[in-house]
């Protein structure tokens, strides 16, 4: 097991920088995960971590060694890859030892390696199978095994679960979190999707256009979130973005919004004097109130009278099971609500809703980034 | 490829007269195509007599295959009446070494080219595909000079050489493009594996490779077994490919003219081919589209 560590690492292919500079520090038995939309380069710097593309600026380091130029199959990794690449001309058993036996492992000593990953993989009845006589899930077992099977100090994951089915995906991810807890082996995980992101993750690095926008836990990441671009990249569905001017109040500040009630535009000052950040530079201009919906409420759910009550008119309701998504006109833009589902009856109308103005993420609107 | 068209009943009668149609134009080529073979078949069983007596297209009184066997080991080529036999044995020491060769280079260089990605890579694919439309009369001249600097002019072992060269162009066009849809994915996670250029080759890249393998010797293997110019321009008497032979037997007259030798001497000759093809033909249309379907 060891730490790894990232200093400022630089991609360039010709002229194209496709990594501006990357810091990312692991501690020994880390989950990170990279997230970000394609082209962010968050393939790009698992390739170089597993040792698939050089670095042009900067150190990778497993531990305290400088792995830069060190051949990918003396960096002690293993890599998972999104299409699981498997040797479609071995048995799943000469899959998972291919890399042992590379490595001069005895033969007696293969055997029981890979054995013992199967049963910890509950595949030890496909030994003798090839992967095309397997099912996607199993053949993203097999995967898992070969990387598993030579113990390495990290291990890095390549959209791993994109290829699977809704349901078998979520059964990996589990499976993967469970390993993780296992082994507590230092593990990188590259996706697009902001849930496995958020489930899976000790801590997340958001990557756009080569950049690190926020390296945190997913808490950090999902509370305050340093940028817009963050903000809603990550949740389901994303957070509401409310423009609006800062105000002046008795409590300290405020941010003005029209809301939709009564089949009327009505004048609402939300609170913002529970922010840390000190707004009165901003007192007059413009500003970006970002509320997660599910601090938009209805009223009386929450017991805590630091809420801010007032009516609104329900546009569409969508119920998704657990809770319903109500879509309000704020300024005449949609805002999400999450109410809970007991309320899913109704579908249209009127009703007073509770906002959690302490969850609310303040944006400076030219820069994007978060006031604090 | 063989569509089965169902016919509403309303359609019915004029379909019939389109199939009908269709079938006595395919019987007619077919019997066009077949013709001259059945002519040379048959003529390789007659004796001269019958020949000079019957029509071109009666068939053969018996099967009398003393032509065979003297085209095989009797017949005069130039001045020494051996046969095709000796210059049978050397199209075969010539084109097997020289197919397996060609084939293994290529496959090699396919997968250099669409595996390990290097600067340049695709100008130096453009540049052997050039190759493919280099007609052989224009390397004639420095190949036969380049034979004659290595000192192999006139041996078994030039024609391998100038065979392996030239087919080299052709086999890698067609494994660099089978290894094009072979996932790049499968490569790193062999590296990471450990595995190097050369066992990733041997262990994953080669096991995967039997249908593009098979397009490859069939297609070396017709080219090299049939060429006539590089043997006649590299070889004489007795190092000559059979193809150079035949011609020779053919054009030595002693006398009357043995059609029926000259037939089987042909037959002989294109033996080997049929055989590959009849042999493997089918694994030939199957490997030429199996890249393209597959991923």
């Amino acid at each position: 097991m060891a730490s790894l560590t990232i200093k400022n690492a630089v991609k360039r292919y010709g002229n194209v920088e496709v990594l501006k500079g990357v810091d990312i520090d692991l501690q020994d038995g880390e989950f990170l995960v990279l997230l970000g939309a394609s082209g962010c380069g968050k393939s790009t710097l698992l390739n170089m971590i597993a040792g698939l593309e050089s670095v042009t600026e900067g150190e990778i380091m497993i531990g305290d060694r400088v792995i830069n130029d060190v051949h990918p199959k003396d960096r002690d990794i293993a890599m998972v890859f999104q299409s699981y690449a498997l040797y479609p001309n071995m048995t799943v058993g000469r899959n998972i030892s291919f890399g042992l036996e590379m490595r001069g492992v005895p033969k007696a000593e293969r055997q029981a390696a890979v054995l013992e990953v199967a049963k910890m993989l509950q595949m030890d009845h496909l030994l003798d199978r090839k992967p095309s006589q397997l099912s996607g899930g199993q053949r993203q077992r097999v995967a898992m095994g070969r990387a598993l099977v030579r113990r390495p100090e990290v291990f890095l994951f390549d959209e791993p679960l994109s290829n699977l089915d809704a349901k078998l995906r979520l059964e990996m991810r589990t499976e993967i979190k469970r390993l993780h807890k296992r082994l507590s082996a230092t593990m990188v995980y590259v996706t697009h999707d902001q849930i496995e992101a958020l489930t899976l993750a000790d801590r997340i690095a958001i990557l756009k256009d080569g950049e690190v926008q926020q390296l945190g836990t997913p808490a950090q990441i999902y509370d305050q979130p340093v940028n817009v671009f963050v903000a809603g990249l990550v949740g389901s569905p994303p957070m509401n973005f409310i423009h609006s001017t800062v105000v002046r109040t008795d409590a300290g500040f405020g941010a003005e919004v029209n809301v939709r009630a009564h089949g009327q535009e009505q004048g609402v000052l939300l609170d913002l004097s529970r922010q840390p950040a000190d707004l009165t530079p901003h007192v007059g201009r413009k500003i970006i109130v970002g509320l997660r919906p599910e601090a938009i409420t209805q009223a009386g759910q929450r017991s805590a009278g630091d809420d801010q009550i007032f009516a609104a008119d329900i546009d569409v309701t969508e119920a998704t099971g657990a809770d319903t998504l109500c879509v309000l006109h704020w300024n005449n833009r949609e805002v999400m609500a999450r109410v809970s589902s007991g309320y899913a009856q109704i579908i249209e109308g009127t009703m007073d809703f509770a906002v959690d103005m302490s969850r609310a993420s303040l944006f400076d609107p030219e820069t994007e980034m978060r006031l604090v | 490829m063989s569509e089965h068209a169902t016919y509403s009943p309303a359609q019915g009668r004029s379909a019939i007269w389109m199939r009908l149609l269709l079938w006595t134009i395919l019987i007619v080529f077919a019997i066009w195509f077949l013709l001259p073979a059945y002519v040379v078949v048959g003529t390789s069983l007659k004796d001269l007599e019958e020949i000079r007596g019957g029509s071109l297209l009666s068939l053969p009184h018996e099967l009398n295959f003393w032509a065979w066997k003297h085209a095989w080991n009797e017949a005069c080529i130039g001045v020494e009446c051996t046969g095709l036999e000796p210059y049978f044995w050397n199209s075969i020491f010539m084109a097997l070494p020289a197919v397996a060769i060609s084939t293994l280079l290529g496959a090699l260089t396919g997968y250099a080219l669409t595996k390990w990605q290097f600067r340049g890579a695709n100008i130096i694919f453009a540049l052997i595909l050039f190759g493919c439309f280099v007609p052989f009369q224009v390397v004639i001249l420095p190949m036969a000079q380049t034979l004659g600097k290595i000192g192999i002019t006139n041996t078994v072992y030039g024609l391998i050489l100038v065979h392996s060269v030239y087919g080299l162009a052709f086999t890698t066009l067609f494994f660099r493009n089978y290894y094009v849809s072979i996932p790049d994915e499968l490569v790193r996670a062999a590296t990471i594996d450990g595995a190097g250029f050369f066992t990733i080759f041997r262990r994953i890249i080669l096991p995967l490779s039997p249908p593009i393998i098979v397009v490859s010797v069939i297609w070396q293997f017709t080219q090299i077994w049939n060429d006539f110019l590089f043997g006649a321009s590299f070889t004489t008497g007795g190092a000559q490919p059979i193809t150079v032979a035949m011609n020779n037997l053919v054009n030595t007259t002693t006398g009357v003219k043995q059609y029926n030798v000259d037939m089987a001497a042909a037959l002989i000759t294109a033996a080997p081919t049929l055989f590959v093809y009849i042999v493997a033909g089918r694994y030939f249309v199957r490997g030429l589209t199996a890249g393209s379907v597959k991923g």
